[in-house]
């Protein structure tokens, strides 16, 4: 390999440690805002790791407020919005990466179309179905609010995973006397395992971040709240504890950091290689 | 070990016809090799045999049991694909005893099969690798055991040396023919090499445009070809065409090749006056002392073989179209070859005399491009 001019080295380790530390700081801020009392907030000069850091604010959080409930509505509705969003994207990807379908084409396109509507617009008449089917204030209503925008998305990102299988490791399968549908799971998706893995993360992710579907279905029951909900409720009238707040941020983003340690092995690409050739 | 039946096979993707009235009988432990230019309909031949293309008309049966409307699964064959198509997540244990396991076989006599198909194949180190971590030819082999391994009624393989090296090609052909004898099962090949075909093949079916063109032995396809296109296509190089008036000699008939005068066989005294395509394998040219005087335009040197290329005379040369030659598109229509092994040193516009032996030139209608007599 050539080797790199010590000038380049420079620039190149720089432009890292700047993203780095542009990514990161909302973190640490995040950090210290939760390690210090509210009212040291908007001291000068700022602190930058706080003198004496108030662990207990953790326990506060826990103790003062239904975290508990919140953090399990909140990994129940990520959860069943991502088994939900997979089984029906896993299914329609692989119809539209490997039947030739009349209009297939066209289908692909407009399943595509409601992603690209603002979830805003789509709020008051899924509000109405609900409503009508008495959803309102149940996690389904969010799960499945979730999972019609997921879905359209999913299903692109996995036709395009499937579209890169060799379609001959399903024949073969057929022809050693798998029927159709074990195909599907004994073949395709293990091989799909790293596009299954990042489809998943992003249905796991999108769906934990929501604030609006639940705060549009769920207000009017206190026992389906979200962790996004919980969260923006401890921001007060006159007084709002930001450290508060930032220790439950914390404690939020961790689920998401586990998931995608998990789902992290699986992302690896090149699985398929060493069917063909 | 069966039989294969193709019977007025059909296969049509909207108006395009692939496949036109197919029929081919295939007998017990042969090895018939489907042979072709891309696009002739063979793989496609081949995937309606498989249950994996399903046929717009007529019927297939293995072993005299009618299988058209059959699974792939349930029609007791086994495939190797150009691609191999190996399972990646499993390893090479998991991939030769997978179909064993889809029909049902207990565990033990899955890994006892296994095992022995893995030492037929020398595969037996590698049993617990991953197909990622074996060569090209090691993966080959590892689709080669998927096959065997469930005793099928018959192999299809689907050009399945085309991604090896030329070396390991020639090694792997000789191997596939050795094993396809010792367990005498009806294998059915698609290559669109003619190599391949005439060196592995029992039975040879050439096809073209979804048409069966002719079906006989490497020698029956190389000596008796039934039209221009099976003449070109078979044979490397393929056969030189030229036309010509047929007149009558004080001999037999003649035709004129530029100025000079060749003698036709004798049947074709009966087409005196007709105009007719001739046709000389490259290697039955011979080079002599007196006949058609030609200047080489080209020199391939392969050692002792050696190519020379020179123009046919302007009067003689083929207005073919392309279709009826195809395979050959790279080959001038006027441009003949002969082929010579000898120790002479032949040069770029060198004169030669040619001399046509009678007995190797054939002779084909231009009309319908069939061979006459």
């Amino acid at each position: 390999m050539e080797k790199r001019h010590p000038l380049g080295s420079f620039a190149l380790y720089t432009t890292v440690i700047v993203t780095c530390a542009l990514l990161l700081f909302p973190i640490y801020w995040m950090v210290v805002t939760a390690l210090q009392p509210a009212s040291n907030l908007r001291s000068y000069p700022p602190q930058f790791w706080p003198e004496d850091p108030q662990w207990n604010v953790f326990a506060d959080l826990l103790e003062k407020h239904p975290f508990v409930l919140w953090f399990s509505n909140t990994i129940l509705i990520a959860f069943a919005t991502m088994i939900l969003s997979l089984a029906v994207s896993i299914l329609a990807a692989y119809a539209l990466s490997r039947f030739r379908l009349r209009g297939g084409q066209g289908l692909g396109l407009f399943i595509l179309t409601s992603k690209m509507l603002p979830a805003t617009l789509l709020i008051i008449p899924l509000f109405a179905i609900f409503r009508s089917t008495g959803l309102v204030g149940s996690l389904w209503s969010v799960v499945i609010a979730q999972a019609t925008l997921i879905v359209p998305f999913c299903t692109w990102m996995l036709k395009g995973y499937f579209d890169t299988m060799p379609p001959e490791l399903e024949q073969a399968a057929l022809v050693d006397g798998c029927s159709p549908l074990g195909t599907i799971f004994r073949i395709v998706l293990p091989v799909a395992a790293p596009g299954l893995a990042a489809t998943a993360l992003y249905a796991f992710v999108v769906s934990w971040s929501d604030f609006l579907f639940g705060r549009t279905f769920l207000t009017t029951n206190d026992e389906s709240w979200t962790l996004q909900m919980g969260i923006a409720s401890l921001k007060g009238e006159f007084v709002t504890e930001w450290n508060v707040i930032m220790a439950g941020s914390i404690m939020a983003s961790i689920p998401i950091i586990i998931v995608y340690l998990f789902l992290e092995r699986f992302l690896v690409g090149g699985l398929a290689s060493g069917s063909e050739k | 070990m069966a039989t294969v039946r193709f019977d007025h096979i059909k296969k049509s993707y909207g108006a395009v016809e692939a496949i036109r009235d197919f029929n081919l009988d295939i007998e017990d432990g042969e090895f018939c090799v489907f042979v072709g230019p891309s696009g002739c309909g063979k793989s496609t031949a081949l995937k309606m045999l498989a249950g994996l293309e399903a046929t717009s008309g007529g019927s297939i049966s293995i072993g005299g049991r009618d299988v058209t409307e059959l699974g792939p699964g349930k029609r007791d064959i086994a495939m190797v694909f150009q691609n191999y198509a190996l399972y990646p997540h499993m390893s090479v244990r998991k991939n030769i005893g997978f179909g064993l396991k889809m029909h049902g076989m207990a565990a033990r006599e899955i890994n006892a099969k296994v095992e022995e198909a893995a030492r037929v194949l020398e595969l037996t180190p590698y049993l617990d690798r991953k197909p990622r971590a074996l060569s090209g030819g090691q993966r080959q082999r590892v689709a080669l055991g998927r096959a065997i391994v469930r005793e099928p009624k018959a192999f299809l393989m689907d050009e399945p040396l085309s991604n090896l090296d030329a070396k390991l090609r020639v090694q792997t052909r000789s191997e596939i023919v050795k094993l396809q004898k010792r367990l005498g099962v009806t294998t059915i090949y698609v290559t669109h090499d003619q190599t391949e075909a005439l060196t592995m093949a029992d039975k040879i079916v050439v096809m073209k445009g979804g048409v069966i063109q002719q079906v006989g032995s490497a020698e029956e396809l190389f000596h008796a070809p039934n039209n221009i296109f099976v003449a070109g296509f078979i044979g490397s190089p393929g056969m030189n065409f030229f036309h010509g008036t047929v007149e009558p000699g004080a001999d037999g008939p003649v035709t004129r090749f530029g100025d000079a005068e060749i003698a036709l066989p004798e049947r074709c005294a009966a087409m005196a006056g007709r105009d007719m395509i001739f046709g000389i394998r490259p290697e039955h040219l011979r080079v002599s002392d007196t006949g058609p005087a030609v200047g080489l335009t080209l020199v391939e040197n392969l050692g002792t073989e050696k190519i020379l290329h020179f123009h046919t005379p302007a009067q003689n040369t083929l207005e073919l179209d392309s279709t009826a030659l195809a395979g050959e598109e790279e080959r001038d229509a006027q441009t003949m070859l002969i082929r010579v092994i000898d120790d002479r040193r032949y040069s770029d516009s060198e004169q030669l005399n040619l001399s046509f032996p009678v007995d190797k030139i054939h002779v084909f209608d231009p009309d319908t491009n069939e061979v006459v007599g």
